[in-house]
């Protein structure tokens, strides 16, 4: 008979102090033993590396953003397929996504990511019930777990909370339609998990954890992709740029963002594929790829 | 936090311990920090004291300033005498090699000093509040307590009449603040003392994080029933530190079939795989130490009782919580859509997994989502927590629920799902757009149970998967050491698996009924008859 090990992890928080998180044996390495998953994700991450137009920041005030964004949809015809909005901060994105005109702003199908805590989860479903209701869907929730207490991103302990507080969300969110059996050039499903933790050896130091950005990476193949980060990241944090992202921050480190430069490397980076009278700017992808992702089983059975 | 008096004897003792500076001599300085801080702080110099260093200069050289002669070392030491006189006023932080950097001035700090130069005098912000004791009145202190307590029950009582609150907000910077406010309280750290000598330890063993170790045991590994004795008569074939790390820790050892082709990597399902024999994944054997050291568990429940019975702490808990004995388990078997729940009682804390329709072909009945939404929730509890398991779709309407039935969402505890080898699930398709390695808890709080001991446990359970659906025992005893080990403890939608002391369990899949508090039996009795009557 095979013996199971049954380590409560709570329990033993209780008496020793150290976070259940610790214990994870893949947290270093959350592919180990996945041989396949591994070669999936470097392949993928070349061809994102093999696409990717150079790093745009844009430098902007919270309160001149909705002015901005709106300029870049209406004057600019900008659009983006991955839009994420928020980072580590205990700030609401709320009063800047309410002036956005994210419908504009985000393609179809497109793909919203949203940055929030626990006290602003409420008047955030909110807004998604009401204002983007018909058009958004919250389809994933993502969490991010730092190390422990003494990381540089553990979350605020609000007052009115039971437990300690040990996380942060990112909502993902779909517009549009989009079919994971028959729409592979536009996602890849099932490359990443839900959950993401800040591991010892590589401590988490700029506005949201890498890993985020690949989740999302990975799971569009679109090449437009905008972060909005609609508040202060304060000292402590970097709001670093990311090579085929153009983020918006009002302490970017980079300040290059140009419309016309920014459209004329995305033409040269992307593949483009005419469809009707939109035009998609995708990660183009290869056999082996296509070979190692996971697929919809409806695919081959029915 | 400092008194007001304070600020002067601190700028006293530093002027005269420095001595190399003049006070007159930070004039120009409070007037350069106040007039250029956005200057200072913004782009492009940001903050960095080289550049402030050539800046000040800049502004000196319309007068014939003593201060002109000075070179960048004794600028930083201004800057230091400055910042000592001022409390703190420039927050420094080190620039990487290059020196230091201001991240962030406080402004009121230097506008108090500004006072101070000038000669203003110091001002005393004071309010007074309405008295109805007042201890210097009351000429013998006991005397005035005891009058105090002699009042009615409830009644308000000031204390001082004069305060002097103005240096509280002069002091609290933005790191002491928070400092000051994550703190955890007397009652956390009290709380969680008692949580511990309240809690019996479990065995806990970790896993070897050395890959050669299995490899190396894995070998002579030779069938799984005799492995403890193989590896006892083959010590001498590896070395000492791996005897005994096998002997303090968990070890995962590879089983190589003659079809197992390892270049595959790991099996998905692990333990959990149907067709161990055939499936040509690597499966492994968890070598769990057989460690003298044992953790006595009898040992443990009966030192715990003790320490319940000694505990002196015993905010939130029953005051006879050393005396009653635990309750065994309860349940009843019914339709939760038909059962009265006036018939329950009221819990302090209510665990619910319902089987949400999640569209989904399952092994047992959901209930749709409106039936759930109808529910009688709101009458189990006047105050305490709801825990209620959410998945994908769910989440929203987990949360409308509990708001429906008064309660307001304060936490979502995480559950990491584990496998065999202690990992994280990552693979198997396990959700639609992403795979999932976690689940929802969602916490709602009804009324305010300033009894419970907060702030204990962390919002991240880590724990191995079981049976389809079934939930981690890790919850129940995170329950109960939030509202404590005899508070009344409610299931919905439990099966025969979720039964357990101290806890009153309902659903549909239980077998029979088991009640032993007495009048809930007799209320059942009551609704049985009446159901037959009918």
């Amino acid at each position: 008979m095979n013996v199971k090990l049954e380590n409560d992890y709570s329990n033993h928080y209780i008496h020793s102090g150290i976070v259940p998180n610790t214990y994870i044996s893949n947290i270093d390495n959350p592919l180990e033993g996945y041989p396949k998953l591994q070669k999936l994700k470097e392949l993928k991450q070349k061809q994102i590396e093999k696409h990717q137009i150079p790093p745009f920041g844009c430098k902007v005030k919270p309160k001149d953003m909705p002015a901005v964004i709106t300029n870049w949809c209406t004057e600019k015809n900008l659009q983006f397929d991955v839009v994420m909005i928020g980072a580590l901060s205990t700030e609401s994105v709320l009063p800047v996504l309410n002036q956005l005109p994210l419908a504009k702003l985000c393609a179809k199908p497109g793909f919203l990511f949203i940055w929030t805590t626990e006290k602003h989860i409420l008047e955030l479903s909110v807004f998604l019930n009401t204002k983007l209701n018909k058009k958004f869907r919250r389809s994933e929730e993502l969490i991010f777990i730092p190390v422990n207490k003494n990381s540089n991103v553990f979350p605020e302990q609000t007052s009115d909370a039971v437990f300690q507080n040990q996380q942060w969300h990112c909502w993902m969110c779909i517009t549009g339609t989009v079919r994971r059996s028959s729409d592979s050039h536009l996602i890849h499903c099932n490359v990443d998990t839900d959950l993401q933790f800040e591991t010892s050896n590589s401590p988490v130091t700029s506005h949201i954890p890498d890993t985020i950005y690949k989740v999302a990476e990975n799971f569009s193949n679109s090449n437009r992709r905008l972060h909005i980060i609609p508040y202060s990241m304060g000292y402590n944090l970097f709001v670093r740029s990311r090579p085929g992202w153009v983020i918006m921050s009002p302490d970017v480190l980079l300040d290059n963002f140009d419309p016309i430069k920014y459209e004329s490397s995305l033409y040269s980076k992307s593949l483009i594929n005419n469809k009707g009278n939109h035009v998609q700017y995708l990660v183009s992808q290869t056999q082996e790829i296509e070979e190692l992702r996971p697929k919809s089983p409806n695919n081959s059975n029915r | 936090m400092l008194p007001v008096t304070y600020t002067l004897a601190f700028f006293f003792n530093m002027t005269e311990a420095s001595g190399i500076w003049e006070l007159e001599q930070f004039k120009p300085l409070v007037e350069f920090v106040l007039d250029k801080n956005d200057e200072v702080l913004g782009f492009p110099v940001l903050g960095d004291l080289e550049t402030v260093f050539s800046m000040y200069q800049d502004r000196l050289t319309n007068t014939n300033h003593i201060l002109k002669q000075m070179d960048f070392n004794n600028f930083q030491s201004y800057v230091n005498s400055f910042n000592d006189i001022t409390g703190g006023s420039l927050e420094l932080e080190q620039n990487g090699s290059q020196g230091k950097r201001v991240v962030h001035i406080e402004k009121v700090k230097i506008y108090l000093f500004q006072d101070r130069l000038n000669g203003a005098p110091l001002k005393h912000i004071s309010f007074k509040t309405s008295t109805k004791f007042h201890p210097d009145e009351a000429q013998k202190p006991t005397e005035w307590l005891l009058k105090a307590l002699a009042g009615e029950l409830g009644s308000h009582i000031e204390i001082s009449s004069e305060t002097s609150v103005g240096a509280v907000e002069l002091y609290a910077n933005k790191t002491q603040l928070k400092q000051l406010l994550e703190k955890p309280s007397a009652l956390v750290l009290l709380s969680r003392q008692r949580a511990k000598s309240i809690t019996a330890r479990k065995p806990f063993h970790e896993v070897c994080k050395n890959s050669t170790h299995a490899k190396v045991l894995s070998n002579i590994f030779v069938s799984i029933d005799k492995c403890y004795q193989s590896i006892e008569q083959s010590q001498k074939l590896f070395s000492k530190g791996i005897y005994e790390c096998s002997k303090s820790k968990t070890h995962f050892l590879p089983i190589i079939h003659s079809n197992t082709d390892i270049g595959l990597g790991d099996c998905s399902y692990l333990d959990t795989c149907h067709k161990m024999k055939s499936c040509r994944y690597l499966h492994y054997f968890t070598l769990v130490p057989k460690s003298k050291k044992k953790v006595d568990v009898q040992a443990e429940l009966a030192m715990v009782k003790k320490n319940i019975a000694k505990s002196e702490y015993t905010v939130g808990f029953c005051f006879n919580e050393f005396f009653k004995p635990q309750l065994p388990a309860q349940w009843i078997r019914c339709d939760i859509r038909k059962l009265p729940f006036s018939v329950l009682g009221k819990f302090a804390a209510i665990i619910s997994d319902p089987a949400w329709d999640i569209h989904m072909s399952l092994p047992y009945g959901t209930c749709s989502d409106e039936e759930l939404m109808e529910l009688p929730m709101n009458q189990l509890q006047d105050e305490g927590v709801m825990l209620l398991w959410v998945t994908g779709r769910s989440i929203e309407i987990g949360r409308k629920a509990l708001v429906k039935w008064g309660y307001k969402v304060s936490d979502e505890i995480i559950w990491v799902k584990l496998n065999q080898l202690q990992r994280t699930i990552v693979t198997g398709r396990t959700g639609h757009w992403l795979n999932h390695s976690k689940e929802h808890l969602l916490v709602g709080l009804k009324g305010d149970p300033s009894w419970m001991s907060r702030s204990v446990d962390t919002n991240v359970i880590v724990s191995a998967t079981r049976e389809t659906s079934r939930k981690p025992d890790e919850v129940y005893d995170l329950v109960e050491r939030l509202v404590g080990p005899s508070a009344r403890k409610l299931e919905i939608f439990g099966r025969d698996h979720n039964i357990r002391p101290g806890w009153f369990t309902i659903g549909n899949q239980l077998t029979g009924v088991n009640i032993h508090e007495r009048e809930i039996s007799e209320k059942y009795t009551k609704y049985q008859q009446s159901l037959k009557h009918n």
